[in-house]
């Protein structure tokens, strides 16, 4: 038997360590990925970009755009880049889809651009970014080379929340906020009006569910990740909290407020208003759940109504079941409730090697000619002013008469350690709504990561 | 092939280069060398730089900007930065008892499964193309199957537990359920890799030891506490290092099934490292992260080996 054992033995331990070689390749590969731009440095950074670019009308540019709608031929990106084309024929866009996941998208993008890339050269980006691109200069300071009038066309409050220390880093594509969605025929089944109040919508879904004319009452976005800090800061908001300071040096997420935000939050789910798989839902879930007429209230984006009431998108429901309006509040606290506010901004790479060209098609995107497509065609928020207020556009969708109603509350995005901040609210959050801790609890856990976050140098934190 | 043990009865005859000098043998070294030397300045390129470099990066204060890395100054911040952070605690801890107890179950069902395999006359070939059906699959898409069948609206697993009177509980939002979940799937998919390997060592065992035991009237059960488990041991050993470093690495089922959730309740090491390094883009902790798991794994590894050989070796005095 020794005879056997002692040569395999042999053999296993030469293995061995080479296996526990490979061990190490494979751990380290998550970091060595980021290393790749160690010694590279791509032409131009922001302090070498030109402080009054010219804009070009010819050239070709890569823009990097994740799936917004439509598919094929309507492809909302690709009807965008034709109508862009037409009017400047000499300019040739190349679309390089990226990734729908947006913490994927913002991997990549990091990865190539502090790779020192000079593609993509104009890249979509979500408007909490700005702070993080803009501290690690992966964008280039936009009004650093465009003029100050350029700005005056966007709705209020856009520009400030795509600004980081001064300088503009984002231009505004299209806004998302949240809205609360329900079924007008089971209201008027149960002689219900459109709830108001936080309280009342919970009220209202129990009894919808009791009585036995739906599966669900209310569904919302409560899975571990973003979408759960956007719906848990509209709570907060109404209650009264803030996430931090306004300087963000310090979180202020241990309130009163934010326990109160959270302990409903819970109720929901604990009351059978909302399922307990709402833990688990993003907003394609939340979508397909009230979209197959399967829950009797939503809170999603803009995008909802369309996608409810559009067989293609999977929704089975007709326009008069299904009403918009905005969010409800604590009762007691001004009407309406807050707003959540989401979007995509335009960036450009600070390595692109046609900043003229890019300056042209992003600025063209911010014109009513594509502004027009995204609104009246495709259903999104136009970031501009003009078209927002346009009658055409305003007919196009019920939500759009909508928004000039609902109360906005962005999130705490003017610090580059928000990804860390937002993970701290969402888990903590989720926690608290799977019931593995109480909302107390969760309140002070995430107090402590976010203050950990928010003190953490510029080399960041988990 | 040197010898590396240090007991004589283990040491491996040196094969001998009949009718060769010495001169030749240098000569076809060398040449043996400049013909990998391409392929391991590759190697070193892709692989071992950027390793040392996530080494240099997990004791600096890492800052990343367009233009690449700064790193300023040798550090221990990031891993103090570890040490007192409750979530890279809480990672650890996950993934050591995610690993432990799935490699177990893992061994313990794969050497059944090959133990079956071996005795089947017929159709063997068919019952291991099937088998491997789970272990070929890639693991997101596996992922994605198994978030399906866990869904808490339209699941099958929550309509039967529900069908069986033990109400609906979110499987994937909830805390343990989603970890005894992620297990499942991470056990279906990885046991046919352990049957496999355990199979080959099962198959290449000698039948005279089995025949010895048999005129010596041992009994089936006892034939295989007390020659089959031992004979397999170096084998078992290679299926639990390759399963250690496997799901010691833990990332795509949790990243797509439960994205770390409920709370942290299934955020493993590795995609602590992710968040750490794409998310936040911290490259320092992040790298530290990655650099301290990779030195876990190994000094893992290394343990599991001396414990086999310890075994081993009792076993052969």
């Amino acid at each position: 038997m020794s005879r056997r054992s002692a040569p395999s033995q042999g053999l296993q331990r030469r293995g061995g360590f080479a296996l526990a070689a490979i061990a190490g390749v494979a751990v380290l590969a998550v970091s060595a990925c980021g290393s790749s731009g160690s010694s590279s440095s791509g032409g131009g950074g922001s302090s070498s970009a030109p402080a009054t670019a010219a804009t070009a009308t010819s050239g070709s540019i890569v823009w990097s755009a994740s799936p917004l709608t439509g598919t094929g031929a309507n492809d909302a990106r690709t009807v965008l880049i034709n109508a862009f084309e037409k009017q400047y024929p000499n300019i040739k866009v190349t679309l390089v889809s990226a990734p729908t996941d947006t913490d994927t998208n913002r991997a990549t993008l990091a990865t190539e651009i502090s790779g020192g890339s000079s593609t993509p050269d104009v890249f979509m980006g979500d408007v909490i970014w700005p702070a993080q691109f803009g501290a690690h200069q992966l964008a280039l300071p936009l009004s650093s080379v465009l003029p100050a009038s350029y700005w005056s066309r966007f709705a209020p409050g856009l520009v400030a929340g795509a600004t980081y220390k001064g300088q503009v880093y984002g231009s505004p594509l299209f806004e998302d906020q949240g809205f609360l969605y329900y079924r007008k025929d089971l209201l008027a089944k149960e002689g219900l009006s459109v709830p108001t109040t936080w309280e009342q919508l919970e009220a209202d879904s129990v009894k919808l569910v009791h009585a036995g004319l739906v599966k669900y009452g209310f569904v919302w976005e409560g899975d571990s990740y973003e979408g759960l800090t956007c719906n848990y800061m509209e709570y907060l908001t109404d209650a009264g909290g803030s996430p931090t300071n306004s300087s963000y040096t310090a979180a202020t997420l241990n309130s009163a407020a934010s326990i109160k935000a959270i302990t409903f939050m819970r109720s929901l789910i604990t009351s059978g208003a909302s399922p307990a798989a709402v833990t688990t839902f993003q907003e394609p879930q939340a979508m397909n759940t009230f979209g197959g007429g399967n829950a009797a209230f939503l809170r999603n984006w803009d995008y909802a109504y369309s996608a409810a009431t559009t067989a293609s998108s999977g929704g089975k429901l007709t326009a008069s079941q299904v009403g918009v309006a905005p969010l409800p509040t604590f009762a007691g606290e001004s009407q309406p409730g807050y707003s959540n506010i989401g979007g995509w901004n335009l960036y450009i790479n600070p390595h692109s090697k046609n900043v003229g060209a890019d300056l042209t098609f992003l600025q063209w995107m911010s014109s009513p000619a594509a502004q027009d497509i995204l609104s009246e065609r495709y259903g999104f928020i136009s970031t501009v002013t003009s078209v927002r207020d346009s009658a055409a556009v305003k007919a196009s969708n019920p939500v759009f008469a909508v928004v000039p109603t609902t109360r906005l509350t962005p999130r705490p995005a003017g610090t580059p350690q928000y990804p860390a901040l937002s993970t701290a609210i969402y888990q903590n959050v989720n926690g608290a709504l799977a019931g593995s801790t109480s909302p107390s609890a969760a309140a002070a856990a995430m107090q402590s990561a976010a203050s950990t976050a928010l003190s953490s140098t510029s080399s960041g934190g988990l | 092939m040197t010898a590396l043990s240090s007991t004589p009865e283990q040491m491996v005859a040196e094969p001998k280069l009949v009718g060769r000098p010495d001169v030749n043998r240098q000569r076809l070294a060398r040449m043996g060398w400049a013909f990998t030397a391409p392929a391991l300045l590759v190697i070193a390129a892709v692989t071992i730089f950027p390793i040392v470099y996530s080494v240099v990066m997990s004791f600096n204060n890492v800052t990343v900007t367009g233009n690449g890395f700064s790193l300023d100054g040798f550090t221990f911040s990031n891993y103090n930065l570890l040490i007192h952070a409750s979530l890279w605690r809480d990672a650890l801890y996950f993934t050591l008892y995610y690993t432990l107890i799935t490699v177990v179950v893992e061994l313990v069902i794969g050497t059944c499964i090959a133990l079956v395999l071996e005795r089947l006359a017929a159709g063997r070939g068919w019952m291991m193309a099937l088998l491997l059906i789970p272990w070929s699959m890639i693991t997101v898409i596996n992922a994605e199957l198994w978030a399906y069948i866990y869904n808490g609206t339209y699941g099958v697993a929550d309509y039967i537990l529900n069908a069986l009177g033990l109400g609906s509980p979110v499987i994937l939002g909830t805390p343990t359920p989603a970890i005894i979940g992620l297990m499942i799937a991470d056990i279906w998919k990885t046991t046919p890799f352990v049957a496999i390997i355990v199979l080959a060592g099962l198959v290449m065992l000698p039948g005279d030891v089995y025949e010895a035991a048999e005129m010596d009237g041992a009994s089936g059960w006892y034939t295989f506490w007390h020659v089959t488990l031992p004979l397999l041991r170096p084998t078992i050993a290679l299926a639990v290092m390759f399963r250690v470093l496997q799901a010691f690495g833990l990332f795509d089922l949790p990243y797509v099934m439960t994205g770390g959730g409920p709370g942290t309740a299934t955020q493993s090491l590795a995609i602590l490292a992710y968040n750490a390094l794409f998310k936040n883009l911290s490259f320092g902790p992040g790298a530290a992260v990655a650099t301290s798991t990779a030195l876990l794994v190994l000094l893992g590894c290394l343990a599991t080996l001396r414990v086999f050989r310890a075994q081993v070796g009792q076993e052969g005095s």
